[in-house]
Order: structure tokens, then C-alpha cells, then sequence
């Protein structure tokens, strides 16, 4: 709650020693099951920041984040504070720039208090392919927390931070936010800024923020939003601020997402759509179609970009180094087949072979013909819908080790939260309830840059539900 | 359909540059057929009348053309495993015998 911690440290009904050691002793409690962080902040550097943004808060002359502790995904470059995207290849890699995100934080006087733990390059659906050991979930250590920012979620769910940033590629932000009950944004595509984000699949991936509620949500997106000359694939238009009322919203209920959901989860989601209902919400049930080929078309798409965008990755001019000597060609084999996890290999392997003569028709561009017929459909049902809902995620939070060693069942929990990135519209998870304790989150599409819409949408279900600042019980 | 066997990995390692264990070609070859086998649902589609979609945003747009400061020499070489002189130490780009 943002602006009720910055009114505190502004009337010194908190000071700043008690207030960042109250985030800290939660940490020392939980962290050495949870694992959330893979580089923490000495609390002492931490506390001497609170205390310089307090000084701020009292002249009146001060950031939209003042004082507040923010957990950052490790794979957004941060200057000075090391980033190792959960690989071995990256394991004492230290950014000597900010990414454009981090600038705009600190700008706003926002404080990183360390870097989560995710899945290794982001590639994976429950932060267990992470070089540093799996997250475990607050709600229920023996699963996970979702991924690949599943550090983030978890450590907004163990409060070990007031907002987090997570990046979303294909869910990637979303399944974290349901599986701990907090919410997250997957913005429309452009509207942050890619800058100093390590690349995993250019064409489909946002950096957005995760947060306890909805105000938290709205405050963090404005300040990461918006043009950067850095990143030629930012948009230039202004997001203006929107409210949504539930009356006469009309809402449109995934049919085909509804169908591959399991038993509870759907459960869960349709009490908050009969909430909505009498609320005055229209809803109808729609129909995306191409559902069975988003996941492939998907997978396809983000595999053959990573191909190229890990090519970088030599360890010659930073990352890790075998030390062996020898012809350029073994040396960087001999680096990355040591550096990388086997499901980055897996993927850059795999989206080398769909580059390749010959499969190149037959893989990639068929997939980005599905991505057309995505895109297209999507745009259709917004003709006559404001919003599209579904589960965020179609099972409930898998127990650790329970999905990792089938890549198609591994694949297949990110069925409904693909089509987003593939058409390049937000999408948000907001909590919808729970299952014998186990989150369930629904998620809600919007057109391109309604943005403020979804978050505005998510204000009005937090009132409805009462599910705000939610912390898992210990 | 392609076969994938020991032959194909082997040219997928050289194409990646990315050296496996035996083991790991075992079960490269295993995991790459089923996630193949997977992918292919995607040719039961027509799709002849579809133009592709590569990217969702339509352009891009470029920065004026003016310098920008950019990383230092030492911060460039910040993360290098070896350096010398300011250089980035590297392997050798050609082998002495071409046989």
C-alpha cells in the first residue's frame, strides 16, 4: 500500500530502520524454505535508501515511489547489483548499466531490494529450471509458484516486498500472479520499454509489474510505461488513465479455455463470474477457436527466437568460461553446452532446427500464420466484448517436480495466457478465489492499449472479492 | 517428418554451437521427437491464404542519428573472464592445420 507507507514515513509514524526491517525478519523467516531471492540487498544499504527517500517525502519534492521495496526479476539488468538471469552461464554477471525500467524506478525513488529467482533464460512455467534451485510457493511449499517470475510472485506473496517486476513472454508474469494471489500485468506490447532486458523471445515478451493490489498495480505500470529511444519498438502514444464500471461491462467468458481448465479452477472462476453478473456485468460466452495450435504456434515462435537471441551468449566476452583452449567453433560449444541448462538447450536447439533450410516453411511460418489467425480473432470478439476473461491458468499450482520432466504437460499450462503475447494485447491476472487454499486467478484480455482498463477492472473485482494485500499464512 | 536421430542432434549441436554428453544426445533425441511430434498438429491446418504475422506492431521507429555515450572501455570489459590490455582475450578463429 504505497501511499499509506509513504504517509507513515512522511509523519514518522514509521521510521525507516523498523519499517525495512519488518520486510527483512519476514525474509529471515521464510526465505531459506521459499527461496524467492537469488541476490538479496544488505538490509543496511537498503535502510540508508529509505532514509534519503524520507527526506524526499518531507520536502514535498518527491518520486511516485518513494521509499518502497521493490523485488526485480533477475533478468533485468540492474547497474552494479549482479543479474544472472537463473543461469550458470550469467552466474557473476554484474550489468554495468541500468535497464530503461530500473532508471525510471530509481528516478521515482523507488528501492530494489533484490534480484527473484526465475526459470533460466525465462524459459519454463515454475521457476524449476533455475540454475540456483526451484521457488517453492508461500501458499504450499511442496509447489510451486508458478513461472518463470515465480521469485517475484512468491515474494509478493511472502510480502517480502511491496511490488515486484516480472517479464511475460508467454505467461510469464501471470501464472506467477496466480499461483501466490497477487496480481500482474502483461502490458500491451511497446508500451515498456525492452531496454537492458536479457532477450528471450523479442517479438512476444513485456516487462510488467506485479504488485498486492490494484492502486499498487496502476502506480508501478505508470512509471515503467512509455516511450524509450533505447528500444525502437516502444510506442509514442500516451496511455491516459480509464475507469471501468462493472455495470453494463460487457464481458466475454473463454469458452474453449473454460473447457481445457480443470474441475476446481474452473469452480473458483465461476463464482467470481456469477459475482460479476450480479453486479451487473453482461456476460457471453465466446469462442477463440485455434486454441489446440496457439500452444505449438507459440512454442514455435519463441523457440526460434531464442536460437538467435542466446547466440550471444560465447563466454568470451562475459558469462561463463570453461577455460579450455582451442578453435573458436569447440571453445563456445564447450562454454555454452557447460553453461546452459538442459531446458535452454532444448530450446535453442529446437528453434535451430525450425530455422533451418527446409523446415524453416514447414515450422516458423506456419506458426506465424496461426499467430495471424490469433490476432484476427481476438480482434473480432473485442468488436462486440470490452473485455475477454478466462482461468489464468488451467490447473491449479503443480507439486514441485510434478510437470518438470514432460516438456509437453510443461508446455501445456500456458495454454490460456499464450494467445496475449502472440497478438501483442494486455493481459492481467487478478485473484478470483481459492481451492483448499490453492490460488486461482483469473485472467482478463483487453484490446492494445487498454491497459488502464484491465487495472481499472481489477480495482472494481478487488471490491467485490475482498482479495487485496493477501499474504500466505506461515 | 524429419527423423531425429543421433545424426540430426549432432548437426543441431554444430548449427547451435553447443556441445552434448552422449547422454544428453540420448535424451535430446527422445524429448526433440515428442515436442516435434507436438508441433506437427500445426500441419493439419490449411493455411495457404494466411499471411504470416512476424511481429504484432507494424513498424518500428528509429532514434534521431545523433551519438549517444555509450559503456566505457573498463565497463565493457567489466564482465570479460579474460582480458589483457585492455583486450578481450579470445580463442583462436582458425585451426593451424586445415586437415
Amino acid at each position: 500500500m504505497i501511499q499509506e507507507i509513504q504517509r507513515n514515513l512522511t509523519e514518522g509514524r514509521l521510521d525507516p530502520e523498523s519499517y525495512v526491517e519488518a520486510y527483512y525478519v519476514r525474509i529471515e523467516r521464510r526465505e531459506a524454505k521459499v527461496r524467492a531471492f537469488i541476490t538479496l540487498r544488505p538490509m543496511e544499504e537498503v535502510i540508508e535508501e529509505v532514509k534519503r527517500s524520507v527526506e524526499r517525502l518531507r520536502s514535498g519534492r518527491h518520486g511516485r515511489l518513494e521509499g518502497i521495496l521493490i523485488a526485480v526479476k533477475d533478468n533485468i539488468s540492474t547497474m552494479g547489483i549482479r543479474t544472472t538471469c537463473g543461469s550458470k552461464m550469467l552466474e557473476t554477471y554484474v550489468p554495468p548499466f541500468d535497464a530503461t525500467v530500473i532508471e525510471r524506478i530509481r528516478r521515482e525513488g523507488g528501492i530494489i531490494v533484490g534480484k527473484t529467482n526465475m526459470d533460466e533464460f525465462a524459459m519454463g512455467s515454475t521457476t524449476e529450471t533455475s540454475y540456483f534451485g526451484p521457488t517453492r510457493n508461500p501458499w504450499d511449499l511442496s509447489r510451486t509458484p508458478g513461472g518463470s517470475s515465480g521469485g517475484s510472485g512468491a515474494a509478493l506473496a511472502a510480502h517480502f516486498a511491496e511490488l515486484a517486476l516480472g517479464s511475460d513472454t508467454g505467461g510469464s508474469i501471470r501464472s506467477p500472479a496466480a499461483y501466490n494471489a497477487v496480481l500482474g500485468l502483461k502490458p500491451s506490447y511497446g508500451t515498456v520499454s525492452r531496454y537492458g532486458l536479457i532477450a528471450y523471445a523479442n517479438s512476444l515478451e513485456q516487462i510488467g509489474p506485479m504488485a498486492r493490489n490494484a492502486n499498487d498495480l496502476e502506480v508501478l505500470y505508470s512509471v515503467i510505461a512509455g516511450p524509450d529511444e533505447r528500444d525502437a519498438t516502444t510506442v509514442s502514444a500516451v496511455l491516459e488513465k480509464k475507469e471501468v464500471r462493472l455495470n453494463g461491462l460487457r464481458l466475454g467468458v473463454l469458452d474453449d479455455m473454460m473447457e481445457v481448465s480443470e474441475k476446481p479452477v474452473k469452480s473458483v472462476v465461476n463464482d467470481v463470474l456469477n459475482k460479476l453478473s450480479s453486479e451487473g456485468s453482461e456476460l457471453k460466452e465466446v469462442k477463440l477457436g485455434y486454441l489446440d495450435y496457439a500452444l505449438p504456434a507459440y512454442y514455435i515462435i519463441a523457440m526460434s527466437e531464442a536460437s538467435s537471441n542466446l547466440a550471444r551468449y560465447d563466454g568470451v566476452r562475459y558469462g561463463y568460461s570453461s577455460g579450455e583452449e582451442g578453435l573458436w567453433t569447440d571453445v563456445y560449444s564447450i562454454n555454452r553446452g557447460a553453461g546452459f541448462g538442459w531446458e535452454v538447450k532444448r530450446r535453442i536447439m529446437l528453434g535451430s532446427f525450425m530455422l533451418s533450410a527446409g523446415y524453416y516453411e514447414m515450422y516458423y511460418i506456419k506458426a506465424l500464420k496461426i499467430r495471424r489467425l490469433i490476432y484476427d480473432n481476438i480482434a473480432s470478439i473485442l468488436k462486440s466484448v470490452d473485455l475477454i476473461l478466462s482461468p489464468t491458468m488451467p490447473i491449479l499450482p503443480p507439486k514441485i517436480g510434478d510437470v518438470i520432466n514432460d516438456p509437453i504437460r510443461l508446455f501445456a499450462m500456458d495454454v490460456n495466457t499464450v494467445v496475449a503475447n502472440l497478438a501483442g494485447v494486455p493481459a492481467i491476472s487478478v485473484p478470483a478465489g481459492f481451492h483448499n487454499g490453492l490460488p486461482v486467478g483469473l485472467q482478463a484480455i483487453g484490446p492494445y492499449l487498454s491497459d488502464y482498463s484491465l487495472i481499472s477492472f481489477a480495482r472494481e473485482l478487488e471490491k467485490i472479492t475482498g482479495y487485496r494485500d493477501l499474504t500466505a499464512p506461515e | 517428418m524429419v527423423e531425429v536421430n543421433e545424426e540430426l542432434i549432432k548437426r543441431l549441436e554444430r548449427l547451435s554451437l553447443i556441445k552434448l554428453t552422449p547422454e544428453e544426445r540420448e535424451r535430446m533425441i527422445r524429448e526433440v521427437k515428442a515436442v516435434l511430434d507436438f508441433f506437427d498438429k500445426i500441419n493439419s491446418l490449411d493455411l495457404s491464404n494466411v499471411e504470416p504475422l512476424f511481429h504484432p506492431l507494424a513498424e518500428s521507429r528509429s532514434r534521431e542519428d545523433s551519438p549517444i555515450t555509450g559503456l566505457s572501455q573498463e565497463e565493457a570489459l567489466l564482465n570479460a573472464p579474460r582480458k589483457e590490455n585492455g583486450f578481450i582475450v579470445g580463442p583462436r578463429i582458425y585451426s593451424g592445420d586445415q586437415s
